[in-house]
């Protein structure tokens, strides 16, 4: 291991849909600042690479998903060999499946991981979560696999027609016709691979609880929160913290049942009126995009992830946020240059320099 | 006078239609069912993380309810703190609570 940890996190994009690893790398450095980070992407157009804030110290490009798992622990390897990394936060559902599938190829690399085990990670696939919520009698929307286009339409028959076609990682889109099923069943075939989930819509306000599990069965810390604010693809823009006594007992049971380790995302549809209840949509088995806006109210679970990864004693505890904090996504345009695109895409590799001072117009004036 | 549901968001300013005759007793914070409510009328349920505003009108209602005050008592201190006609008072009560009723915040009042 090196003296000083050096850590590697994915998923640096924070587009339309933002992918977690900015947030991650964010709170990560307001715990420790001096913490040498570094970026693999799949992209050299991921925003994170560009930002003031959030930018890793280096970055490397990884295989894509697609080419297989060989390719990605080739990859993997061949990263090492320019810069030995000793903490791997993945930040992708699509990366989940072969780094929790051999924690020994991480092991023997000498990588630490806050993951949970095979076990875990597959009981709460979306194809397996009625079986999950059977178990710790928590509602969920009926979700049906499908892997062609007839047994596509049967399910959505059989749902009441008004269903969410959802690819096998990420992804949702709303079918309320054959047509409109169909383009999503295709989309998502092409995006993530077999099988296709087709699930009963159920609405109301969307809920989500971020959270660390211990692997025994304890969250260490969570958040909760409201969607206040909804991109058009169903996406969180903005949310409040909430604390429902019902929406904790949830959560707990269910990762009581995994003894799942690690991050975690519940999402939960609770359908208006008093008697609705929360309703389990999906467990993301990773930090969300929002992982930081808890680490501005002393709940920062990446860096508790980390000290769990390496064993380390939390340096400072968890605190609940309080009902009535929340955030807002707030986008704005990034600078890049195109000698740092042009070093990630000839050579898939990019190490940050120090920028340049610019000299401040007015006091150059002056002199 | 039009009592406002406490779920409406207002930023209209019609929320003040009835005239104040007294300045209305000091309103601490007050829960009524999971809401908080201000003394200024704004109200956040820390279970669900929503947020309404009420009109003061409104605000007397919930506060009395919560104080566990009768129907007439209720309108007692409405009148008393508004200048309103007792059966506007009474009529536009009736509907508020009926309101509420249906929204499942409260039981029959007596």
């Amino acid at each position: 291991m090196n003296s000083s940890p050096i850590i590697a996190v994915t998923g640096l994009h924070r587009g339309e849909n933002p992918q977690p690893g900015s947030a991650v790398i964010r709170s990560l450095r307001r715990v420790y600042p001096e913490l040498r980070i570094i970026g693999l992407v799949y992209d050299s157009l991921e925003s994170g690479l560009f930002s003031e804030e959030d930018a890793p110290d280096a970055a490397f490009t990884m295989s894509y998903p697609g080419a297989g798992v060989e390719a990605f622990w080739q990859r993997l390897d061949a990263i090492l060999e320019i810069e030995r990394f000793d903490v791997l936060i993945p930040c992708l559902d699509a990366e989940m499946g072969p780094l929790v599938d051999s924690p020994e190829k991480l092991r023997e690399r000498g990588i630490h991981v806050c993951l949970p085990t095979a076990a875990s990670f597959q009981c709460r696939d979306k194809s397996k979560l009625s079986e999950l919520c059977e178990r710790t009698h928590c509602r969920t929307p009926q979700t049906i696999a499908v892997n062609d286009v007839n047994s596509l339409h049967q399910a959505a028959a059989t749902l009441g027609g008004n269903v969410f076609v959802k690819g096998r990682f990420y992804e949702a889109k709303r079918a309320l016709t054959p047509a409109a099923r169909e383009a999503a069943y295709w989309h998502m075939i092409e995006q993530w691979g077999a099988p296709v989930l087709v699930q009963e819509n159920v609405e109301g306000e969307e809920y989500n609880v971020i959270g660390l599990g211990d692997g025994r069965g304890h969250i260490l810390g969570s958040c909760s929160m409201r969607k206040m604010l909804l991109t058009a693809s169903g996406k969180g823009f903005g949310g409040m913290v909430v604390r429902d006594p019902q929406l904790d007992a949830i959560a707990q049971s269910l990762i009581a049942e995994l003894r799942w380790n690690g991050p975690f995302e519940l999402e939960f549809v609770k359908p208006d009126g008093p008697r609705g209840e929360y309703c389990l949509i999906e467990i993301n088995p990773r930090f969300p995009a929002w992982c930081d806006f808890p680490s501005t109210l002393n709940c920062n679970l990446p860096a508790a992830a980390l000290e769990l990864a390496l064993g380390w004693q939390p340096r400072e505890p968890l605190r609940r946020p309080s009902p009535g904090k929340f955030f807002i996504r707030h986008a704005i345009d990034m600078t890049g240059d195109i000698r740092d695109l042009a070093a990630l895409t000839t050579t898939g590799q990019l190490i940050r320099q120090a920028h340049e001072p610019i000299a401040q117009p007015a006091f150059a004036h002056n002199a | 006078m039009k009592l406002a549901p406490p779920a409406q968001i207002r930023h209209n300013g019609h929320a003040h239609e009835a005239r104040l005759a007294v300045p209305p007793a000091e309103l601490a914070t007050f829960d009524f069912h999971t809401v908080t409510w201000q003394a200024d009328g704004f109200g956040f349920d820390a279970t669900t993380g929503e947020f309404f505003t009420a009109s003061p009108t409104a605000l007397i209602v919930m506060q009395s309810l919560s104080e566990k005050l009768n129907r007439q008592q209720i309108l007692e201190r409405i009148t008393s703190t508004f200048e309103v006609a007792r059966s506007t008072a009474e009529r536009d009560l009736e509907s508020f609570l009926a309101e509420l009723t249906h929204l499942g915040l409260t039981k029959e009042v007596n």
